[in-house]
């Protein structure tokens, strides 16, 4: 037994193992999708939140200019037209236009002398202006200290092809003592005759830009502007501009969409670009906000994010597998005992089986014994019968002669009825008897085998009481049921005292029918009555009673065979009784048509 | 209407009689045939002063037709007024004669502020109230167009033609005119049409009425 258990526990253990593997690889699957899913929604998320920002800012930014532009166009419409300025333009004056100017234009040249004014916070005042004349070319100053001091290529640059029809918006590259590179916001605005509505001139006034360039924000967003083919961006390293102007100048000309902005990923995606132009429709030279994202720190923190994940991860895996063995431990220890149990039980079936297979054989050969041995011995029997009953045929045999003779003929029968109960027997225990059932009359063979019983020889002057209710019947085959009678009724005279009583009585009860049959005679001793069913048992008092001890065992088994039994109910001085019962017969339909 | 009627009427008394008292003699009469009036929607009609392409006009057109030559010379000529009404000069056009102090009386309820920055006349009267006196006033002493302007008052625009000679008078609206009291000899009649367009015919004054139109 110690062998297969072994070898069960190693199964068991290996089913175990099996199901935690299996366990964990569902477990990191799952888990691995999800924390995949999650990195995956949470890059996108915080994508998508870094574009909203970043669109939110600039809106914001642009909203600012819009207002500013606004504010600038509506100061710089109420300039354009104040009836001096129209009078130095129309009647030929235009010695009076810079002077008559200056005055009109006194609150918008105002310097910055305060900066936390609202003007110069936003960047109201202008720093310089000019008149184009009708043609679009630059009306000259007499003086320009009072008009703003521009180089000449500066001053060029302010020209357009002719007197615009509407504001335009331009940006300005300057030069100036407080800084290099200095954006200036450009406003051109028409000067329009109020007889004709034709633009007659422009006035150009520059802003300092509020916002451009190398300006930075909080969350690390860069902002330059894109001019003539050149980039002016600040706080970048010389190589991060080399980058994005190359960049630039490649994907501007081409963007279609001048309104739309445009973000792409430039130096090996480390910064994301955006461009926009600001100008959209001006006469002035386009001009492109341009604005830099660094995404070391977008990196950073999907870094981070990553670890995060991981860690969170490596954390839920754990966690799982502790979950997971102690589930598979729960999982697996009823499949190991019924592992276990069923390994056990069936040792004890193969085992019980083998002995079950080994009495069969035994029990059949002894069957087939039994069988072989009756069928051998009953045909001697018969030609003893018949050579005995020829000699008795003879006429010179004398009384005493023909009474041995027939002493031995009697002999010869009871021969032949042990050799018929031992090959009925045989057959029984072989499993090959087969009771055929049907409706059997008791009551009618009961009158026989007490008829029978009368006739037997020997008689003991025997009294039969008989309480029969009335017809009975029941479920077997005629001659079986008979045989029981007659072995039960033979043992009862056999085993009664001279002048006794037989007393057969019987009831129904439930399904089944009790017949007992009772004797007077010498009780069974105590000690006997447990062998009385056993095969070739004689009771002491039974040497002087012919038999052979095998009525009671034959009967009991034929009994058992009809689906009923036969028990010793009683054995004492006044009475020896037996019980058999038997299955009532079924009434079936068939039958009652008949009998009615 | 009305007052520019009044005024123009006024005009027309006041010059022939004064011409007619220094020398009741030549009489020009005709008519100037005037470019198509601008299809302005104007709601109030009124003469303004127009300028296209630096060209300065009336709208509705109206020319100013005078007479040059050499004449004895006269005593300085009166005071005229063109005072701004309704937000707008009256008359729009006005023509004067060289030394004529023009008056610019403010009839309206508001500040006007005239300036002129043409070059026959450059000045600015500053901002002042209807009630200002005495009346601001410039004296015009060189001949040429000079366009008036209010500093508050973008649309406003006037004209004032200043002329080296004492006979002229702005036609009707339909073009046509009469000098009278002009003393025989030869001339040359003129037709300011605009800043730009001004037609010139010779005539012969005498004793008789002379007829003389300009296409």
């Amino acid at each position: 037994m110690i062998a297969p258990s072994s070898l069960e526990s190693v199964g068991a253990v290996r089913f175990r193992t099996r199901l935690l593997i299996a366990m964990m690889l569902v477990v990191s699957a799952i888990t691995a999708g999800v924390l995949y899913v999650t990195q995956r929604k949470a890059a996108e998320a915080y994508e998508q939140e870094l574009q909203h920002e970043f669109q939110a800012e600039l809106a914001a930014v642009h909203g600012v200019q819009e207002i500013r532009h606004a504010a600038l166009v509506e100061r710089c419409r109420a300039l354009v037209r104040r009836p001096r300025i129209h009078a130095a333009l129309e009647d030929n004056a235009l010695d009076l236009l810079y002077p008559s100017a200056k005055d009109e234009l006194r609150d918008v040249m105002l310097p910055d002398t305060d900066p936390t004014s609202e003007p110069a916070l936003y960047g109201l005042h202008a720093e310089f202006y000019r008149f184009l004349d009708h043609d679009g070319a630059v009306i000259r100053a007499p003086n320009t200290a009072e008009v703003g001091e521009l180089s000449a290529a500066e001053e060029a640059q302010l020209a357009l092809p002719g007197a615009p029809l509407r504001p335009q918006l331009g940006y300005l590259v300057r030069q100036t003592a407080e800084r290099a590179n200095a954006i200036t916001e450009v406003f051109a605005m028409p000067i329009v005759s109020t007889e004709t509505g034709e633009p007659i001139a422009a006035i150009v006034l520059g802003f300092k830009s509020a916002v451009f360039p190398g300006s930075r924000d909080a969350n690390g967003i860069k902002r330059g502007m894109w001019l003539n083919g050149r980039l002016q961006l600040d706080a970048v390293s010389p190589a991060e501009f080399a980058a994005i102007s190359t960049e630039l100048a490649a994907a501007i000309p081409g963007s279609q969409d001048n309104a739309a902005l445009t973000m792409r990923p430039v130096e090996g995606a480390r910064h994301l670009l955006f461009f926009k132009q600001v100008n959209p429709g001006s006469a002035f030279p386009a001009a492109y906000e341009v604005c830099v994202y660094s995404l070391a720190e977008l990196r950073e923190r999907e870094q981070q994010l990553r670890w995060s994940v991981l860690s969170v991860g490596a954390a839920l895996l754990l966690a799982a597998l502790a979950v997971s063995h102690l589930i598979s431990g729960r999982l697996s220890r009823p499949v190991e005992k019924l592992a276990v149990d069923s390994a056990e039980h069936l040792a004890q079936r193969v085992q019980a089986e083998a002995r079950l297979e080994v009495t069969n054989e035994e029990l059949q050969r002894a069957a087939r014994f039994s069988a072989d041995a009756s069928h051998q011995l009953k045909t001697p029997v018969t030609v003893l019968r018949a050579g005995l009953e020829e000699l008795l045929t003879h006429e010179k045999l004398t009384p005493e002669e023909c009474h041995d003779i027939s002493a031995l003929i009697h002999q010869t029968h009871r021969l032949s009825g042990v050799i018929e109960d031992l090959l009925l027997l045989s057959r029984m225990d072989a499993g090959r008897l087969k009771i055929e059932f049907r409706r059997v009359n008791l009551t009618r063979l009961i009158e026989a085998a007490l008829d029978d019983l009368s006739a037997q020889p020997g008689a003991l002057d025997l009294e039969v009481e008989s309480d029969l209710p009335g017809e009975m019947e029941v479920s077997g085959e005629d001659r079986y049921v008979a045989m029981i009678l007659q072995n039960l009724l033979e043992n009862a005279r056999k085993y009664n005292r001279p002048g006794g009583k037989i007393r057969i009585r019987a009831k129904s009860e439930d399904r089944h029918l009790l017949l007992c049959v009772a004797n007077t005679g010498r009780p069974i001793a105590a000690e006997a009555r447990e062998h009385i069913f056993e095969r070739f048992h004689r009771g002491k008092m039974g040497e002087n009673v012919p038999g052979y001890g095998l009525g009671l065992n034959l009967a009991r088994e034929l009994a058992r065979l009809h689906g009923g039994d036969l028990k010793l109910l009683r054995s004492d001085s006044e009475w020896t009784e037996f019980e058999v019962h038997f299955l009532t017969a079924v009434v079936r339909p068939s039958d009652q048509e008949v009998t009615s | 209407m009305q007052t520019f009627r009044a005024w123009a009427a006024w005009l027309g008394v006041s010059l022939l009689s004064v011409t007619s008292a220094i020398c009741a003699e030549g009489v020009i009469e005709g008519h100037v045939t005037l470019p198509a009036a601008r299809s302005t929607p104007v709601v109030n009609k009124r003469y303004e002063i127009v300028s296209k392409g630096g060209v300065i006009a009336t709208n509705p057109p109206l020319a100013v037709v005078y007479l040059e030559g050499s004449f004895p010379n006269s005593p300085p000529p009166p005071t005229v007024q063109q005072p701004q009404k309704d937000l707008a000069f009256v008359p729009a056009l006005l023509a004067v004669q060289v030394g004529t102090r023009v008056e610019f009386p403010n009839l309206d309820d508001t500040y006007h502020n005239i300036f002129s920055y043409s070059a026959p006349k450059r000045f600015d009267l500053g901002r002042y109230r209807p009630e200002e006196r005495p009346i601001p006033s410039q004296v015009f002493d060189v001949p040429g167009l000079v366009t008036l302007r209010c500093e508050i008052h973008e649309h406003m625009r006037g004209a004032i033609l200043v002329l080296a000679t004492p006979y002229f008078v702005v036609t009707d609206e339909a073009g046509n005119y009469r000098l009278s009291g002009i003393p025989p000899g030869r001339y040359v009649l003129k037709a300011w049409l605009s800043s730009k367009k001004t037609l010139e015919q010779p005539v012969e004054v005498g004793e008789s009425k002379v007829r003389l139109d300009f296409p």
